[in-house]
């Protein structure tokens, strides 16, 4: 359950550190965003010398959730954070490389390059 | 590339989708074609995707993308059985292999609009079509031919351990 002002980690290694959510994109009047969904983000902390800076907006996609993922075979599927990858316009990842386990419903949401870039998924 | 592979799938399952033709919408497609992975989540039932591999790395050969690799990546990731990797000499290159592509043939296409990178997803095959640049910039051969040996770990530990250093420096 994203919601303009929620606090994410971010899962590559894109630069930034710390993402706040400022919009959920898809319909008008969207309260929560889940696992799958991009978010308009602002930077609140980057890493230094690197080509993302603090306070830039920036779309991301939300891989990790504290609230629970539902699969239909019961499986309930929830992380420790918050996490999201930095994408641009087209989709692509801003990062090399993914960190940490991502589900993969990212996969049928038509995120196939951020699955491939990650060492793991559940 | 993505209408040479198109084709040649068409041709090679035309009994099996004739009565799919209608059906416009990819999701659509996907659910009628793949109901068992679609619902179920699992990667396993049936071995049997929409592309051969060797029909993959033929068509690709064909249409002389660069540089094809082919990574088995079964016991690796779970999600996929082999990942294929080629390069295109250009953007335009890159994204003519889909240009005027029905999408309702292959299970997913990502990265359209872009033409730098082209993910072909179609279950236990994932072709990844690159441009030069982004080829070394994502460096995906690295990252899964990597993974055999237990070196990543520890890369991805002093990648992390690098940023850690950079930070705590600036600190």
């Amino acid at each position: 359950m994203i919601q303009p002002q929620t606090l994410l980690n971010v899962a590559d290694n894109s630069g930034a550190r710390e993402l706040m959510c400022i919009r959920i994109l898809g319909t008008s009047n969207r309260r929560y965003a889940h696992i799958g969904d991009v978010i308009v983000a602002v930077i609140k902390e980057a890493v230094p010398n690197m080509p993302l800076e603090r306070s830039e907006v920036i779309r991301a996609v939300i891989v990790r959730t504290c609230k629970e993922l539902k699969r239909e075979n019961g499986m309930r599927i929830r992380y420790d954070d918050n996490a999201a990858v930095v994408i641009d316009q087209e989709g692509n990842p801003k990062g090399t490389r993914v960190f940490g386990a991502i589900a993969r419903e990212l996969r049928e949401f038509n995120f196939t390059k951020i699955v491939s870039l990650a060492p793991e998924v559940l | 590339m993505l209408a040479a592979l198109r084709s040649r799938v068409f041709a090679a399952l035309s009994p099996r989708l004739a009565p799919l033709r209608q059906l416009q919408r990819q999701q659509q497609a996907w659910g009628e074609l793949l109901p068992a992975r679609a619902i179920s989540f699992s990667m396993a039932p049936g071995k049997q995707g929409f592309l051969a591999l060797e029909e993959v790395v033929k068509v690709l050969n064909d249409v002389k993308a660069g540089d094809v690799r082919v990574i088995p990546v079964g016991g690796l990731c779970g999600w996929t059985d082999h990942m294929v990797v080629a390069t295109g000499r250009s953007t335009w290159h890159v994204k003519q292999k889909q240009k005027g592509a029905e999408r309702m043939l292959l299970p997913s296409i990502e990265g359209h609009e872009g033409g730098n990178w082209i993910v072909i997803d179609a279950g236990p095959v994932v072709v990844h079509a690159l441009d030069e640049k982004a080829r070394s910039y994502y460096n995906l051969e690295n990252l899964w031919a990597a993974e055999k040996s237990p070196e990543l770990p520890s890369q991805v530990l002093s990648l992390l351990l690098d940023s850690e250093n950079i930070s705590i420096a600036e600190y």
